[in-house]
């Protein structure tokens, strides 16, 4: 069992490496999406600095905690797209007939599907967080914390995605439902919760787990909750879970395209 | 002008078959102004109160109409577009066709956002219904005139995106370049009016882009007064002109860069 899970580790990273090593062929363009990225994500400061003259507090935040909730929000974002970013194409790879590819790997098919490209400008949103860390002036221990909840929030996202994903064995035109469901959470991410209301606060914490990304990883780093902390890995693994089952549910469902299609 | 014409119809009739696209990224709209709603009732803890000389309702307007403008623009893929024309050679087969690259992108790009814009205005105005409880009080020519400063600005910013996306005839990939501008529009011209930012950058503000294709036509619809409204399609017709010649000049340098290997 291990070693099963040794050698899918191994490959996934392979898959990962080369994906890179592609993307770094042209080294200009490659520089340019990080630099752009982090600069694209700096702009919003503004926008915080415009709200905060207004008043001190939003939504219960502090401007550094919102900075904290930017750094969370871009470091769970790009560890996501960086590592997975097929999952959020993945409705377009199953109604294509693209997944022929990967089911003849002796491999799984999902990791396989979701690791074999990489997003370089989810670089830029990575080092983003952590250049908010620096700003949001974080202990030793909340740097630790702040790097474990970017890779438990970066997982969640995209067991997220791929189960949204995964509607398209079941329903045509899925992708659209995918992009919005992804949108969404991106849209709500950099928002102190305490601005939303009744029925959404609910949504945010269940349905639509930016809670569990987001908002609950903050609380942690202003006052560690050990309950709450480990509440966060319990509700990773299920939405993990969750992501496998639903796509080895529609698996079960897909028929080839017979589309010709090589990995090189 | 007959051949634009053309374009632009065929863009629209094709549009009108991918309507259950658009109101799916409406949602995504949507969700943009309940998050700002939201923001904003927070912030103001009297509706009345005044912001900056903005009460709530006005701020919430605001911001719908510039989200109307920016979001159903469609920027990114107007600039993918252009920037995948140019790297793969596609836009070689434009250059053989008898109408100019810069006039084939603009009808075809406003033709195939028409519906979409019509139909964010709609559910835009019926969400400010929903969320405010009425209307600003408008006359039929004030309404007249929004929309057709609304139009200019999205010409100007069709011809903006356009200058971003021809960059890639000079470098591989403009569409970092879009990420920013996309962002610099976002923060400074749709979240908030100009009167938020301080003092000494608001003249620069008043002169750039965003005046033109944010600020005036929101302003003219959360405030509406004749004498604004005339400076305000004055100066679109200014920044148009000024665009579209800054569009040509670089369309007419960069295709001398361009070199297609056969295909």
């Amino acid at each position: 069992m291990l070693t099963v899970v040794k050698n899918q580790v191994k490959v996934t990273l392979l898959n990962i490496k080369y994906a890179l090593m592609r993307e770094m062929l042209n080294k200009t363009t490659f520089i340019t999406n990080i630099v752009f990225m982090i600069l694209n994500n700096a702009c919003f400061i503004v926008q915080w600095i415009i709200l905060y003259s207004i008043k001190d507090n939003v939504g219960g935040y502090t401007f550094k905690e919102v900075m904290l909730l930017w750094g969370i929000a871009a470091g769970t974002y790009g560890v996501s797209h960086f590592f997975f970013e097929k999952a959020y194409t993945l409705a377009d790879t199953i109604t294509e007939g693209k997944l022929d590819v990967f089911l003849v790997q002796p491999k799984n098919v999902l990791l396989s599907a979701i690791t074999s490209d990489v997003k370089t400008s989810a670089l830029g949103d990575i080092l983003y967080g952590f250049f908010m860390c620096f700003i949001a002036t974080l202990t030793g221990i909340q740097f630790f914390l702040f790097f474990f909840f970017c890779i438990t929030g970066g997982i969640i996202l995209t067991s997220f995605a791929v189960i949204l994903g995964s509607l398209s064995f079941w329903i045509q035109k899925a992708d659209m439902i995918a992009d919005t469901g992804n949108g969404l959470m991106t849209n709500f991410a950099t928002y102190p919760d305490g601005i939303f209301k009744g029925v959404v606060k609910v949504l945010l914490f269940t349905i639509v787990p930016v809670g569990f990304i987001n908002y609950i990883p903050i609380k942690i780093l202003v006052s560690f909750q050990l309950d709450v902390f480990l509440l966060i890995i319990v509700i990773m693994f299920f939405v993990v879970f969750l992501a496998f089952f639903i796509f080895n549910r529609g698996l079960k469902r897909y028929s080839s395209s017979n589309l010709m299609n090589a990995r090189i | 002008m007959k051949k634009y014409v053309f374009i632009f119809k065929s863009e629209f009739m094709s549009s009108l078959q991918y309507i259950l696209n658009v109101i799916f990224g409406f949602i995504g709209y949507a969700v943009i102004l309940f998050v700002f709603f939201q923001l904003w009732e927070y912030l103001y803890s009297d509706p009345n109160e005044l912001i900056n000389g903005y009460t709530m309702s006005e701020m919430v307007w605001y911001v719908i109409i510039t989200e109307i403008l920016w979001s159903s623009l469609g920027g990114r893929k107007l600039c993918t577009k252009i920037c995948n024309d140019i790297k793969s050679g596609n836009i070689a087969y434009n250059i053989c066709k008898p109408y100019s690259y810069i006039g084939y992108v603009v009808s075809s790009h406003l033709g195939s956002i028409a519906v979409k814009t019509a139909i964010y205005f709609l559910l835009g105005m019926i969400m400010g219904f929903f969320f405010l409880g009425g209307f600003p009080k408008l006359s039929l020519i004030s309404i007249l005139l929004i929309a057709f400063s609304s139009i200019l600005s999205l010409g100007i910013s069709t011809l903006l995106i356009l200058i971003i996306g021809l960059f890639s005839f000079f470098i591989e990939d403009a569409q970092p370049f879009y990420w920013l501008y996309s962002k610099f529009i976002l923060i400074v011209g749709t979240l908030f009016p100009i009167e938020f930012f301080p003092k000494i950058v608001r003249p620069i503000l008043n002169y750039s882009p965003i005046f033109a294709i944010c600020y005036g036509p929101a302003k003219l619809f959360v405030h509406f007064d004749m004498l604004y409204a005339l400076q305000v399609i004055g100066i679109q017709f200014i920044y148009l002109v000024v665009v579209y010649f800054i569009c040509t000049l670089l369309y007419k340098k960069g295709v001398k860069k361009l070199n297609v290997n056969g295909g």
